[in-house]
């Protein structure tokens, strides 16, 4: 009882279905309390949007929003990562907005530590907890780590094919059924397991594809093209029109594969580009061509208003779409885009894609 | 047959006002011949907006507009990819992308970029980058060495005595006000200097944060944020902090939508509280106007609060 009073309240805000690993880690890995934010919703965003710096990015909003809802569910204490853009100075700004708002809470900002160092994380992970059992830590982090492998997986698999369901709702059931079953693991068969039940209920879907559905290709900012809150839902608005939807980005492929530096994805992309252009620049640019050398009906680039990277990257996009004669839709989100305007940039572009593979 | 000598183009925007000096030197000593942009004026600016993405940086605009202006008068245009000097001190991504970035827009357009890196984080200074560079430009180890050296003194002999003039600033008589911002945007001729030349002709001293002993703002721009992580940002947020209680104003300057800007500016307001702050944000549609209506009302709080209104 007494060790449940002194558990850390821990929140992060939401971030795709990304949640449900953060979770995990802080409650099994840490032994702390994880306070699950609430759902990213219009209030979220009139929120951060009401209390941030009108230029900033939009995820900026997004999460000081949601940051917000986090303290009213009664976290004590909020995590925010370092980051290689913008990102990188989130936390303090938004501490000091928090606080100057009144809030009472302990800040962790990982922007403080040289996240270069080793020695640093085990520092973190101390002030978090200072009792935490080492050989647990690390055996329940790397199963958080999994558990963010087998989302991506099966979120990567489910749109290329939810388009095609021919069941007419299993396949959404499955996925949903996959999510619940992450946000609810507490121990290492809760998310193996809950992995191979979903991965067999989605393998076990009738999948009526044609044989050359319309293929699109999603790049861009790190935050808002993997968040469905942020970009309205993208995803699943574009394979119930039936369209297979490829999505490289996402943290298992940046981070624990392709792990940030130039790589050698450069290779194949050195005439357009010399230089690591940003964080995620070399990665996207590179996927936008593979998409167009992979015989792709579209591309997709997906950004937060104000986001710096992404607009650089704008001008090699459109060099691909010359060479290649893909076409590109360009994405911007901001606090107040409205889905009905976003559903007629995709309905016109979906019809000209359509279109075009009629024609070709 | 004569022998081409060959031209090198420097885009009078950007890091040119960090730079500049550094390049000319340089080059001269290497015998290569550097052509300039230009001023920037309407003309720049205008084609510089009509090359970028809508969203982009007003500073870019007119970085792409001394490019274009300089396409056909020299063989390569200078322009560097700078990253980072060490932990906390990165530069704003733009400047990562701006080699490549320029190079796409102007792809077919007969412009060929010249490019060194410096990423202090990756292990590449500077010396390293400008050896590198003009090796491929076909000059021997030896020369170029010593023309960087030479640069290097020259450009810090140079700094130095801007930065004594700036700090006598804070010393003299009558009403000083602080110019935090970017060197490229309270320099250029076309924005910034409309700024400053607007509060000279109303009697006022304005003083550039930005010109400043770099070493010792950025251990002072830990008093007010600790982990700014923009070079030029802690510069100026530690002119601030070295400067805020020798000046009557402070103006937080910055060119639409300047990202650091959008977000050190807010945590410079919210931490430095006791003497009077504008913000004003500089984008290509502000004529000089509504400019000068917001610098006069200003310059009225700071009279009327010193009882000289």
């Amino acid at each position: 009882m007494k060790d449940a009073m002194e558990q850390k309240k821990i929140s992060f805000p939401r971030y795709a279905e990304y949640n449900c690993a953060f979770k995990y880690i802080v409650e099994q890995a840490l032994g702390c309390k994880y306070v699950m934010p609430p759902a990213l919703t219009k209030r979220t965003m009139e929120l951060g949007a009401k209390y941030s710096p009108e230029f900033v990015c939009t995820p900026f909003k997004t999460t000081l929003g949601n940051m917000i809802e986090s303290l009213e569910a009664g976290a004590d204490t909020l995590l925010m990562t370092h980051g290689l853009c913008r990102l990188g100075y989130y936390g303090e700004l938004q501490e000091q907005i928090l606080k100057d708002l009144g809030y009472k809470f302990d800040f962790i900002n990982l922007s403080e530590y040289d996240m270069s160092k080793k020695k640093e994380y085990i520092r973190i992970v101390r002030r978090i907890n200072p009792r935490v059992n080492p050989a647990k830590f690390l055996a329940e982090f790397m199963e958080g780590v999994r558990m963010v492998e087998y989302l991506d997986e099966l979120t990567g698999e489910y749109y290329k094919n939810r388009g095609f369901d021919a069941s007419g709702g299993d396949y959404d059931q499955a996925y949903r059924e996959f999510l619940t079953a992450m946000y609810t693991a507490r121990c290492r068969a809760d998310v193996e397991e809950g992995y191979r039940a979903a991965r067999r209920a989605m393998q076990a879907v009738p999948i009526e594809k044609p044989l050359r559905p319309l293929r699109v290709g999603l790049v861009g900012e790190f935050y808002t093209v993997m968040d469905a809150f942020s970009n309205l839902e993208l995803e699943r608005k574009l394979s119930g029109m039936g369209v297979e939807v490829h999505r490289w980005m996402n943290v298992t492929h940046q981070f624990l594969q392709y792990s940030g530096g130039q790589k050698n994805m450069h290779v194949k992309i050195e005439d357009l580009c010399r230089y690591e252009m940003g964080p995620t620049s070399t990665a996207n640019i590179w996927y936008a061509r593979e998409c167009a050398e992979r015989g792709f009906d579209g591309i997709i680039h997906i950004k937060s208003a104000a986001c710096t990277p992404e607009i650089d990257v704008m001008p090699v996009l459109q060099n691909i779409s010359a060479d290649y004669k893909i076409p590109v839709l360009y994405l911007t989100y901001d606090a107040q885009t409205s889905d009905v305007g976003l559903m007629t940039r995709l309905e016109a572009f979906y019809d000209m894609i359509d279109m075009r593979k009629k024609v070709l | 047959m004569e022998e081409h000598r060959m031209v090198i183009g420097l885009p009078q925007g950007l890091l040119y006002y960090r730079y500049g000096a550094l390049w000319q030197t340089f080059f001269n000593e290497l015998g290569i011949e550097t052509v300039l942009s230009g001023p920037t004026d309407r003309r720049i600016m205008d084609a510089g907006a009509a090359l970028s993405i809508d969203e982009a940086c007003l500073s870019l605009k007119i970085f792409l507009g001394h490019v274009a202006a300089l396409a056909g008068r020299c063989d390569y245009v200078l322009v560097p990819r700078v990253s980072s000097f060490g932990r906390h001190r990165n530069m704003c991504t733009r400047f990562e992308a701006l080699p490549d970035l320029t190079g796409n827009v102007f792809r077919g357009k007969g412009v060929k970029v010249l490019s060194y890196e410096v990423d202090v984080l990756s292990r590449k200074g500077e010396e390293a980058a400008f050896l590198s560079m003009a090796g491929g430009l076909g000059r021997s180890l030896r020369e170029v060495h010593r023309a960087y050296r030479q640069a290097k003194k020259e450009d810090q002999a140079r700094r130095k005595a801007a930065v004594r003039a700036e700090e006598q600033l804070y010393k003299s008589e009558g009403i000083k006000v602080l110019i935090a911002a970017h060197s490229y945007v309270v320099e250029d001729p076309y924005i910034g200097r409309a700024v400053t030349g607007y509060l000279k002709k109303s009697g006022v001293i304005p003083i550039r944060a930005d010109v400043v002993d770099r070493d010792e703002a950025l251990k002072w721009s830990q008093d007010i944020s600790l982990t700014c992580k923009w070079e030029m940002s802690r510069e100026i947020v530690g002119s601030v902090a070295m400067h805020e209680h020798k000046v009557d104003g402070i103006i937080l300057l910055s060119a639409f939508p300047c990202g650091p800007d959008a977000m050190v500016n807010e945590l410079i307001s919210r931490r430095v509280r006791d003497v009077p702050m504008l913000n004003l944000v500089l984008d290509s549609q502000s004529g000089t106007a509504g400019v000068e209506t917001r610098l006069e009302s200003f310059v009225d709080i700071i009279r009327f609060k010193e009882g000289k209104l």
